[in-house]
């Protein structure tokens, strides 16, 4: 009796542990599922400047005493690209080089000019290496506490994309390629976001 | 009769918490700026203090799991930190601030602020409780290594499926909506 009640317990284990390891499995691979078929787009995190409004003006020195302004009517016709990163940021670090070949795509038929791609970090951490090590002095690179406070920057990377005019037309935390495709492609459609455009062509079915 | 918890489910759950606490540790000390400013999207504390706050609560979640390992009342401690969690949620959700980041999975797996959170640390509080009740005395036999182990190992799997279930709710809130 003892011995078929142990042997039963022991394979019971043996059935529970399986079932509990199958059923994770399971749940991890619905949340691959959930990924892959998600909307891709930059998530908007509310607070900072609202799209549509005009960017926060502000004339800056970079890391490199280059001046640089922010906000209003861009010179040379160009919409603005800012990108919240840090060096201590891991996501940031896949992102630049998406952010770089982003703005030096060749120009869209609706759009004029290229991209101006303008980097805002801020904190005590080594960012002349962090610029040095990514290749990024072509670009102006902003440390700013004041320029993340006026953005609401909560959580990186977050980017800011506004037109020639100095108008927000999209933003958001992007952890993608995809993500960061999405603010261009809200630019070109006048939406707000890739959300607000799925829950438009939802409600117009 | 008082209430009184059998060994082997006593160790099982202390194990398991402590399991538990070493990888929560282990993932905030993996990506320190990450949790930090997790911790900041909280608004609970000067933005000054964050870094040591952070060292702090990584330094309690590994005391915790040496107190579980070593004492017998480690369960108070293990109760205690979860509740902080929980409070900190709980406040975040009561003002509106569901949309920061939870923290609680590491980077890789942003989780907004959810009630379902406070609810599986408010079953862990009970587990960790569990574990500092009176132990009936009992000689362990051999056959309690495996319920041991093998209760350890069904934590640490349905806790990881839990923590998938609580991670999936807003991508498939999203998915509805859309």
């Amino acid at each position: 009796m003892e011995q078929a009640l142990l042997i039963s317990n022991v394979l019971l284990w043996i059935a529970v542990l399986a079932l509990a390891a199958l059923v994770f499995a399971l749940v991890r691979q619905i949340g691959v599922l959930y990924e892959r078929v998600a909307p891709a787009g930059a998530l908007m995190l509310a607070g900072g400047p609202k799209v549509g409004e005009a960017a926060p003006r502000f004339a800056l020195d970079d890391l490199f005493g280059r001046a640089v302004s922010l906000g209003g009517e861009d010179p040379e016709r160009r919409p603005t690209l800012l990108l919240f990163v840090s060096p201590t940021c891991p996501v940031c670090k896949t992102l630049l080089p998406v952010a770089k070949s982003l703005a030096a795509r060749e120009p869209r038929a609706a759009r004029q000019a290229g991209v101006r791609l303008v980097f805002a970090s801020d904190g005590p951490e080594d960012h002349e290496a962090f610029v040095r090590k990514h290749a990024l002095d072509a670009y102006p690179y902003l440390v700013s506490t004041e320029l993340g406070l006026a953005h609401q920057v909560g959580k990186l990377p977050h980017a800011v994309l506004w037109d020639e005019r100095g108008i927000v037309r999209a933003k958001g935390l992007v952890n993608s390629r995809e993500h960061l495709e999405s603010l261009f492609e809200a630019m070109d459609r006048g939406v707000a976001s890739i959300q607000e455009y799925v829950s438009r062509a939802g409600g117009s079915r | 009769m008082a209430l009184s918890v059998d060994p082997a489910l006593a160790i099982a759950l202390r194990a398991g918490l402590a399991l538990l606490f070493v990888a929560a540790a282990a993932h905030k000390l993996r990506d320190f700026g990450a949790f930090r400013d997790a911790l900041g999207g909280y608004r609970l504390l000067p933005e000054g203090a964050l870094g040591s706050s952070a060292c702090v609560l990584i330094a309690a979640e590994l005391a915790c799991a040496g107190a579980l390992v070593f004492t017998e009342q480690g369960g108070f401690a293990a109760a205690a930190l979860l509740g902080l969690y929980s409070a900190a949620i709980a406040l975040n959700l009561a003002r509106g601030r569901r949309e920061i980041d939870c923290g609680c999975f590491g980077p890789a797996r942003r989780q907004p602020l959810s009630l379902a959170l406070v609810a599986r640390n408010a079953v862990l509080v009970a587990l960790a409780l569990i574990c500092v009740l009176p132990v009936v005395p009992r000689a362990l036999l051999p056959l309690d290594a495996l319920t041991i182990a093998a209760g350890v190992a069904l934590g640490a799997l349905v806790h990881g499926a839990v923590n998938g279930l609580i991670a999936n709710a807003p991508l498939l809130r999203a998915l509805r909506s859309a």
